[in-house]
């Protein structure tokens, strides 16, 4: 009766679960151009663009801000001190890529604060930072299911080396077995009930797998995906419209273009996908300082907004 | 595919019961298992009359799975990774290197995109000559269009001094024998090579290896493309892949050759297109400069160098 009763009794203010919430889950806003909206665990973003647009850049930053602490010494550097999880699928993301840009983010807000110090704890805080962004690659889905499903593990190991959860999930990119899994060997020989290895299967285990991880672990998963390549139909579209464009360069360069965004992945994977963000190339004219600008285009929930940037000699993103 | 009976050997648990067990429910292979629902799969054990041990079995499945897969590194391991093993190799190429800051990187698949003529196999014949004679190791030439050259790698050899010398005929002779050059005409003797290639590295018979240049990779993949099947695509990529493998987890440097075909309203455009862009960490655009000999070279794409920068070399 009494823990019934306990069980029933409010143990907890609209104001204590609030504060809770935030911190357990904080919504956090990503560094540009993924600022126009906060996030918040449990959100799939995928950031589609063909190659080049940095896509693996922007999730390079976004990576950098949650492993940086909010405060560090006095200095600001606004992060969330948590472990980011980066499933590389491309394969081909260099170390270097990332220690270069936290370097350069640390002494950014070194910079700004006026507080130079030695470089040894400006080290310190390096390696802490770098010890939370945790990285593996796989060489084809099925390395990939296995990293999944055995992820639960990691994240908790994790968790106790950490003293806290991991906030980020990136996988870069999700489509990038696209085209070997369309041709897996089917054999649907032998018993009924043996599920056929497909694009469609995998994707299915692949989605099963992030959702069972997010009910334990809440995360944020960040998903790059290349677009522009997918079947003959759709190649013909594009070159259909970029022979077109020359007359339409003159009315409008960096408005919505008459080309839709077509996707490839499997339906189960495009309905799990909760912010869909289109990262698309401008059209030559406007060319910034020599380096090709891109803008954004959010999809998934549609907004009005479009950011313009470029990257510039340092590999910097900025934003136009 | 790796079929469960396999497995016995190593995971006694996984036996002829628990394998019934899986049948049952379609699971075959490994990869059946992957792409299995395990919560499922375990809420069917628990209904089993020997349900302990299909649990155990399930977990020894995991368990086998997770010593499997590639480890989790943090950020300072990669770093350690990428100091201790990944170095840049020098191509000769004075220019070239001041453009890549040192040259081309082990760990990277480096591609040189460009118009026939425009210095391609020139690059990676020099490349060849002076990584087999800077440092150790074998360089790996995997040559599709005959363009391989002995006599231009003992001319670069020789440039400073008289050919007749008996030193330059010494580093001639050592230079030759550690580059190592396959013919190979078809997609399938390349997969056959590449596969052995990692073989070898990974049970270590014979000695390292530095650099794998394939020229052109492009002539023998474009063939097999196009025709709306998805195994050409396929193929591609999964050679590609394998190129990444080798060079990440073996720390090779990859050099490929992609050349020009004609495109829409007469623009060249790369042989092997759009979704050959996700494989190469490095992409080179090569482009004839003058009638000298002279060529140009632009970055296109690189991990932490900033696209566009551009050059002009001589491949002498």
């Amino acid at each position: 009766m009494t823990t019934a009763l306990s069980w029933i009794k409010a143990d907890e203010t609209a104001k204590e679960a609030l504060v809770r919430i935030l911190t357990e889950r904080p919504l956090v806003v990503l560094p540009p151009p993924l600022h126009r909206l906060p996030l918040r665990v449990g959100n799939i973003v995928e950031l589609v663009g063909p190659s080049p647009s940095a896509k693996t850049l922007i999730l390079i930053q976004a990576a950098i801000n949650c492993i940086l602490p909010k405060e560090w010494k006095g200095v600001q550097y606004g992060g969330l001190e948590r472990a980011v999880f980066f499933v590389d699928l491309d394969c081909r993301l260099d170390v270097l890529s990332v220690s270069r840009a936290l370097e350069r983010r640390i002494i950014e807000a070194n910079g700004s604060s006026m507080k130079r110090n030695g470089n040894e704890y400006e080290k310190e805080l390096f390696e802490a930072c770098m010890r939370r962004f945790l990285y593996t690659r796989c060489y084809n889905s099925f390395e990939f299911l296995a990293t999944l499903k055995t992820l639960h593990y990691q994240l908790q190991k994790d968790k106790k080396n950490q003293g806290s959860a991991a906030y980020m999930l990136i996988i870069d990119s999700i489509g990038a077995f696209y085209w070997m899994d369309r041709a897996l060997p089917s054999s649907s020989t032998g018993s009924n009930n043996r599920k056929i290895l497909s694009l469609q299967t995998v994707a299915e285990s692949i989605v099963r797998e992030i959702q069972r991880l997010l009910l334990v672990h809440p995360m944020l998963v960040l998903a790059a995906k290349s677009a522009a390549f997918g079947d003959k139909q759709s190649a013909t579209e594009v070159i259909r419209h970029s022979g077109k464009r020359t007359d339409e360069k003159s009315s409008d360069s960096r408005g919505p273009r008459s080309l839709p965004h077509r996707d490839y992945m499997p339906s189960v994977w495009q309905s799990f996908v909760s912010h869909r963000v289109l990262l698309r190339a401008s059209d030559g004219e406007n060319k910034h300082q020599n380096h090709p600008t891109f803008f954004t285009e959010w999809l998934s929930p549609p907004l009005n907004f479009s950011d313009s940037y470029t990257i510039n000699d340092d590999g910097l993103l900025v934003i136009l | 595919m790796s079929p469960l009976e396999v497995l016995e050997r190593d995971y006694p648990l996984i036996d002829s019961s628990f394998r019934m067990f899986c049948a049952s429910h379609g699971i075959f292979t490994v990869q059946d298992f992957l792409v299995h629902d395990l919560y499922e799969l375990e809420a069917f054990a628990e209904r089993d009359y020997a349900q302990d041990k299909l649990k155990q079995g399930i977990a020894q499945m995991v368990s086998k799975i997770e010593s499997q897969r590639r480890p989790w590194l943090n950020g300072l391991e990669l770093l350690e990774d990428s100091q201790i093993n990944k170095g840049t190799l020098s191509t000769g190429c004075e220019r070239i290197d001041v453009l890549l800051q040192g040259g081309l990187r082990e760990g990277h698949v480096t591609e040189l995109v460009g118009p026939s003529s425009s210095g391609k196999t020139q690059i990676c014949l020099k490349a060849a000559s002076n990584v087999s004679r800077k440092y150790s190791g074998t360089v790996m030439y995997f040559d599709t269009g005959n363009s391989f050259s002995a006599k231009r790698i003992a001319q670069f050899l020789s440039q400073p001094s008289d050919p007749a010398d008996i030193e330059v005929n010494k580093t001639v002779q050592r230079v030759m024998s550690s580059i190592v050059c396959h013919s190979i005409f078809d997609i399938f003797t390349l997969l056959d090579m590449l596969h052995q290639l990692m073989n070898n590295l990974k049970s270590q018979i014979g000695c390292q290896v530095r650099m794998l240049i394939i020229d052109s990779l492009s002539s023998l993949i474009a063939p097999i493309l196009g025709g709306g099947g998805a195994h050409g695509h396929s193929l591609m990529l999964t050679a590609g892949f394998l190129l990444k493998e080798l060079a990440h987890e073996h720390n090779l440097s990859v050099v490929v050759t992609n050349h020009m075909v004609a495109g829409e309203a007469g623009i060249s455009k790369p042989a092997l297109g759009e979704s050959w862009k996700s494989i190469p960490h490095v992409r080179l655009l090569l482009s004839r400069y003058n009638a000298i000999n002279g060529s140009c070279i632009s970055i296109l794409k690189h991990p932490y160098l900033a696209a566009g920068k551009t050059t002009e070399f001589m491949v002498r």
